[in-house]
């Protein structure tokens, strides 16, 4: 662990309806890294994520990034430095992709039209979209759609993207594009924090694999020892799980 | 004989028009701010204002538009006097926003969460994500129920002759009272008046309905 992370997770606990669905998570993610987070449904995954940028603040535990404590105070232009991608897309319904790339630039960052326009250029060119500047969210097959919130993140200039189950709500056949996107992005150094099964992405772009069950983190580590020799039984258990899946899938 | 009078009479049922199509704009002008802004309150306010907002719908259809109109131009008018067409938009234009409140709610809990949470994770606060995310789609969705609205105070404002305000309901009083009789005739042209326009009025709200259809997505437009 190096002294600056960019983001410095320490001991965030979060209970939902009487049940502790966080006990005490810390972990830290270093500029330009990209880990990825597994373990079963139900294990808190997403409410770290949400925990993160304070869509669901923790009960306790603090959340650090880039040196500044993340808290409600000032949480907007803290937002703005985090990117998020929905598993379920979020696009404005009413907005072109054009727009939807656009509108927090403006709204959030004060940038001029003109600027605005040519940072959401960029991202969508980067995404491949450059041909859906006019569509409509509603006009976009499930992969472009994530693809467009992947820009629209990406265009802030976020210091961070955290994914959430990014490819969970696309058929088989639509995941293989956005993994690409996210590739892409992790070698081109974008610091990333994913929760995923996407073993894929996991193999190819994460630096490191964090692996967790009931609230906790079980174990973390590189994708070649962590799925080859795992420390846990559970962790194995689960992995042998998953590569069952996708064999039949 | 009658239709040479109605003839003559009838800049006067036109003047009357007017006035009822003023007050209608008004009320229901006044009826949409409002209107928003307590629905608005009523899905995201403080248990205090939501309170207030459902007190307010309750009082305001609780009440007949007649007992609302001498309500505001004698009760008020008393305290502080108003002219019967103020009067009027106030009494109308308060109840319309009771009824607009119940349209614009549902319309603004119809929208999908995750588009205001997307926008306060782009840094969005929660006033910028009601007004770029929420009431644009809303609003979409809530002309199909306003055009209700539209035709139920059209016909309201013609209740506001019993306050004296010379509408096109009064202004037919005062021909069938001059005529000495022909009342059949006079509320028959009163009648079509009021039908052509709340036609007009519908026509025109369906079809700002499908221009501001989303393309993609299933509109009125899109069964056709």
């Amino acid at each position: 662990m190096s002294d600056n992370p960019i983001l410095s997770v320490r001991d965030v606990r979060k209970t939902y309806g009487g049940v502790e669905v966080l006990k005490g998570v810390s972990f830290d993610l270093e500029r330009g890294q990209s880990k990825i987070v597994i373990g079963p449904s139900g294990t808190g995954k997403s409410t770290l994520l949400r925990c993160i940028n304070l869509l669901s603040p923790p009960d306790s535990g603090n959340v650090v990034l880039d040196g500044v404590t993340v808290e409600e105070r000032g949480i907007n232009q803290i937002r703005a430095q985090i990117g998020f991608v929905f598993q379920e897309f979020n696009l404005f319904t009413h907005l072109r992709v054009l727009d939807n790339v656009r509108l927090a630039q403006r709204n959030v960052l004060g940038r001029s039209k003109q600027e605005a326009t040519r940072r959401a250029m960029e991202e969508l060119e980067r995404v491949g979209l450059s041909d859906k500047l006019e569509a409509y969210p509603a006009e976009l097959s499930g992969g472009q759609k994530q693809r467009a919130s992947i820009a629209r993140a990406l265009a802030m200039d976020p210091k961070l993207i955290l994914f959430d189950e990014p490819t969970s709500a696309l058929d088989p056949e639509l995941t293989g594009e956005v993994v690409q996107v996210m590739k892409d992005l992790a070698n081109a150094g974008m610091t990333m924090l994913v929760v995923s099964h996407e073993m894929g992405f996991a193999r190819a772009a994460a630096d490191e694999v964090i692996f967790m069950e009931g609230g906790v983190i079980v174990e973390q580590g590189p994708p070649s020892t962590l799925f080859t020799c795992p420390e846990h039984a559970r962790t194995s258990q689960f992995l042998r799980m998953i590569s069952h899946e996708h064999q039949e899938a | 004989m009658v239709f040479d009078t109605l003839v003559a009479e009838f800049p006067f049922l036109l003047r009357g028009l007017w006035i009822g199509i003023q007050l209608l704009a008004a009320l229901l002008a006044l009826g949409f701010v409002l209107g928003i802004t307590l629905a608005v309150m009523s899905v995201y306010g403080h248990w205090s204002l939501r309170l207030f907002a459902v007190v307010f719908e309750r009082i305001f259809r609780g009440i007949p538009e007649i007992v609302l109109l001498l309500l505001f131009f004698y009760g008020i008018g008393e305290l502080l006097p108003l002219s019967p067409f103020v009067a009027a938009v106030l009494a109308l234009g308060l109840r319309s926003t009771a009824y607009q409140a119940q349209i614009f709610r549902g319309s603004i809990q119809s929208v999908a969460g995750g588009e205001v949470m997307a926008a306060r994770a782009l840094g969005m606060s929660r006033l910028g994500a009601i007004w770029h995310i929420v009431l644009p789609q809303a609003l979409r969705r809530s002309i199909g129920p306003w055009t209700n609205e539209y035709s139920a105070e059209l016909k309201a404002t013609s209740l506001a002759y019993v306050i004296g305000v010379v509408e096109l309901t009064r202004q037919a009083s005062y021909i069938v009272s001059n005529l000495q009789g022909n009342t059949l005739t006079v509320f028959a042209v009163v009648a079509a008046m009021y039908f052509v326009v709340n036609r007009l009025g519908n026509a025109g709200l369906y079809a700002l309905e499908r221009r501001l259809t989303i393309p993609g997505f299933e509109g009125r437009g899109a069964e056709s």
